[in-house]
């Protein structure tokens, strides 16, 4: 059974892939025809993805109307099971996003690699562990935990990488 | 005949050394690892060591990759019955009873049992490799660009329609994409780049392994860390060995569970958790203790566990013999298999006979592997289990991104890991399934040279593509999978019947 909140997220689904494919077909259809390399018009490059913006646009569009059939726009949320639950959820996504674009796309080419990768595991481990009733015992543990992981990811990882297969890291 | 068993008995020469059984044995056991650990998918798995073998020797590198492989497969199944929580997708099938077999005390026997049947199903699954590759390769050369089209458009619409079976729609976009994101960069015929606007990196396309490992990776980091930690059942287990006895007397259902498993592993996309579900539905129906199913069945868990090893060789033989992936880890072996190479398809039993069967004793070296690390090291694997997620997530995702860096050299390939992720972590929330992506990303090239090598082939003329006898069956099984697949069709056709909503 269609769940409507998921009807809602179908809609905008639909929607995105007809555009996508509408623009997909048009670009395909601005592409060069290669006429002064006198190639067969048969083997065009556009005419693959072309058609494939075509399937792409007619797909989106029956998702659309089929979510459309199935309450998108009567679409209420029903409550969570458990809501804090959900909420803890969420963080801990977010949180986890963050940190690995902090990573990925801050991190890596801008800082040496074991620099970024050592702190990124002790953050990324901290940040989750942590607990604001924590003894200090226990908190130094955690700690020391982290900081051994971080330390020997960021020395094994470019040892395995640099040394064993002569990759050059970003 | 002779001449084949010729070869397959050459092409274990290149195996029997120490750095064979060394590789055999590390691989398979990091992939029981993996495999055990929620959320680390048996795709992830073999795309993550693509990046750490590149360097090896073709043969002993995707050697590494098979066990890995089998390994994580089997591997997954620790954590169905420990946790509840299938390790990779193709274990769901398993938590139905191996949970509830280890909540009776029964873990060990429930692991033994998998052990076992996951070692019997991946063995059925290689006979079928080793006799149905060169039959199929011999085939496959009388196909045609209009058939190695239609391939394509079958494999995507099949894929969808059994990888999301109650929804085909999301599966046949999911996989339409895949085709879509396979067309940026240089095409292959006249080398034009497409959709790259001056973007030199965009121009050299967009490879597999950083769009899976971004799409079973670090969607998978961002799933796990969002989802509620889970509990153990058993922290002790009871007799791992599990008895002759009880094999012998689900013989049938191993059989059957097998052959399916095969079966499902071969069509294009489809893989193990498929092959798995449809092998549990089989032996449900033909169970004389079919209230059992659920509440901790042996004969239940023997069939999943079946079912899913013996797609992996099934999974295999497409490869091979098409360049066509039988399932998303087996997308990955391609692709690694051309990063080494090796070029897989119809030609191979022409050009690289051996390497068909040097395949057939990786799978049976893993197997082996599998069911010695199986039943030895049970209580070591447990210790697995309770690696707390916080502490081991962030070092995947540092393989993650440095894994499809390895590769290329390129930091673009870790913004499209990136991008992957967090497209696959959305579409899978709304229920897309993944495995038609990565199809769609793999048969996007054969789909655009074949359309149009074959629309020059008859001058525009579309005749050929519905005349020829190959052709004419792959688009006949496609209209009629399309058809089945509206649902008006289905509820007349479950109607027509007599067919319940509950059968």
């Amino acid at each position: 059974m269609q769940q409507r909140p998921l009807a809602r997220a179908d809609l905008i689904t639909g929607l995105v892939l007809t555009a996508l494919g509408a623009v997909t077909a048009f670009e395909s259809y601005r592409m060069p025809r290669l006429e002064e390399r006198s190639i067969d018009p048969w083997t065009a490059p556009g005419i693959v993805p072309g058609s494939l913006g075509i399937i792409i646009f007619v797909l989106g569009a029956a998702l659309a109307l089929r979510s459309v059939a199935a309450g998108a726009f009567t679409a209420t949320f029903e409550a969570e099971d458990d809501p804090a639950e959900a909420r803890a959820g969420r963080f801990r996504f977010w949180l986890c996003m963050a940190l690995c674009l902090i990573y990925a796309v801050g991190l890596v080419g801008h800082a040496p690699f074991w620099l970024a990768t050592l702190l990124f595991v002790f953050s990324f481990i901290v940040a989750f562990e942590w607990k604001s009733d924590d003894s200090p015992r226990s908190r130094g543990v955690k700690l020391a935990l982290a900081a051994a992981i971080a330390v020997a990811t960021a020395g094994f990882v470019p040892f395995l990488f640099e040394t064993l297969f002569l990759v050059r890291l970003p | 005949m002779l001449d084949g068993l010729a070869t397959f008995g050459a092409a274990f020469a290149v195996f029997a050394n120490f750095t064979t059984l060394f590789n055999v044995a590390w691989a398979t056991l990091i992939g029981i690892v993996i495999g055990a650990l929620p959320g680390l998918t048996a795709t992830m798995a073999v795309a993550l060591l693509t990046t750490l073998t590149y360097r090896m020797v073709p043969e002993q590198a995707i050697l590494v990759l098979i066990a890995v492989y089998v390994g994580a497969i089997y591997g997954g199944s620790r954590s169905a019955i420990l946790l509840n929580i299938p390790g990779t997708p193709a274990n769901a099938a398993t938590t139905l009873d191996g949970f509830p077999l280890a909540k009776q005390g029964l873990a060990g026997e429930a692991m033994g049992l998998a052990t076992s049947a996951s070692v019997l199903g991946t063995i059925i699954g290689v006979l079928f490799l080793a006799a149905l590759a060169p039959m199929l390769a011999e085939f496959a050369l009388s196909f045609g660009s209009y058939e190695f089209f239609w391939l394509a458009i079958f494999g995507i619409v099949i894929a969808g329609q059994m990888t999301s079976f109650e929804d085909a729609l999301k599966g046949w976009i999911i996989g339409f994409l895949g085709l879509l994101v396979a067309m940026v960069g240089q095409e292959g015929i006249h080398a034009e780049p497409r959709f790259s606007y001056g973007n030199s990196d965009l121009a050299g396309g967009i490879a597999l392994i950083p769009a899976l490992v971004g799409a079973f990776g670090f969607a998978e980091v961002l799933s796990v860390m969002k989802e509620r930690a889970a509990e153990m059942a058993a922290r002790t287990v009871d007799r791992v060995v599990p008895g002759l006895a009880d094999l012998w007397r689900y013989k049938r259902t191993i059989g059957r569970s097998g052959l399916i498993g095969t079966i499902v592993g071969i069509i294009p996309g489809v893989g193990e958790d498929i092959g798995a579900w449809v092998s549990y539905g089989a032996a449900r129906r033909a169970s004389k203790e079919a209230d059992q199913f659920g509440k901790g069945s042996r004969e239940g868990l023997i069939a999943a566990e079946t079912g899913n090893n013996a797609a992996i060789p099934g999974a295999l033989i497409p490869a091979l013999t098409l360049a066509v992936p039988g399932s998303a880890p087996a997308a990955v072996l391609l692709a690694a298999m051309f990063i080494h190479g090796i070029r897989p398809g119809p030609l191979i039993m022409i050009e690289a006979p051996e390497f068909v069967y040097q395949v057939v004793w990786m799978v049976l070296l893993a197997t082996v592997a599998m069911g010695v690390f199986g039943l030895a090291l049970t209580r070591p694997l447990l210790t697995v289990l309770r690696v707390p997620r916080e502490r081991l997530m962030p070092v995947v995702f540092v393989l993650c991104v440095i894994g499809p860096y390895a590769i290329s050299q390129r930091l673009f390939d870790v913004y499209v890991m990136l991008f992957f992720g967090v497209v696959g972590f959305i579409l899978r929330e709304m229920k897309y399934p993944m495995a038609p992506l990565v199809l769609g990303i793999i048969l996007g090239d054969i789909l655009d040279k074949n359309l149009r090598r074959a629309l020059v082939l008859s001058d525009g003329d579309l005749t050929p593509f519905f005349t020829r006898p190959v052709s004419a069956v792959l688009w006949v099984t496609t209209a009629l999978i399309i058809l089945f697949a509206l649902p008006p069709v289905r509820h007349a056709t479950a109607r027509m019947m007599g067919w319940n909503k509950s059968a």
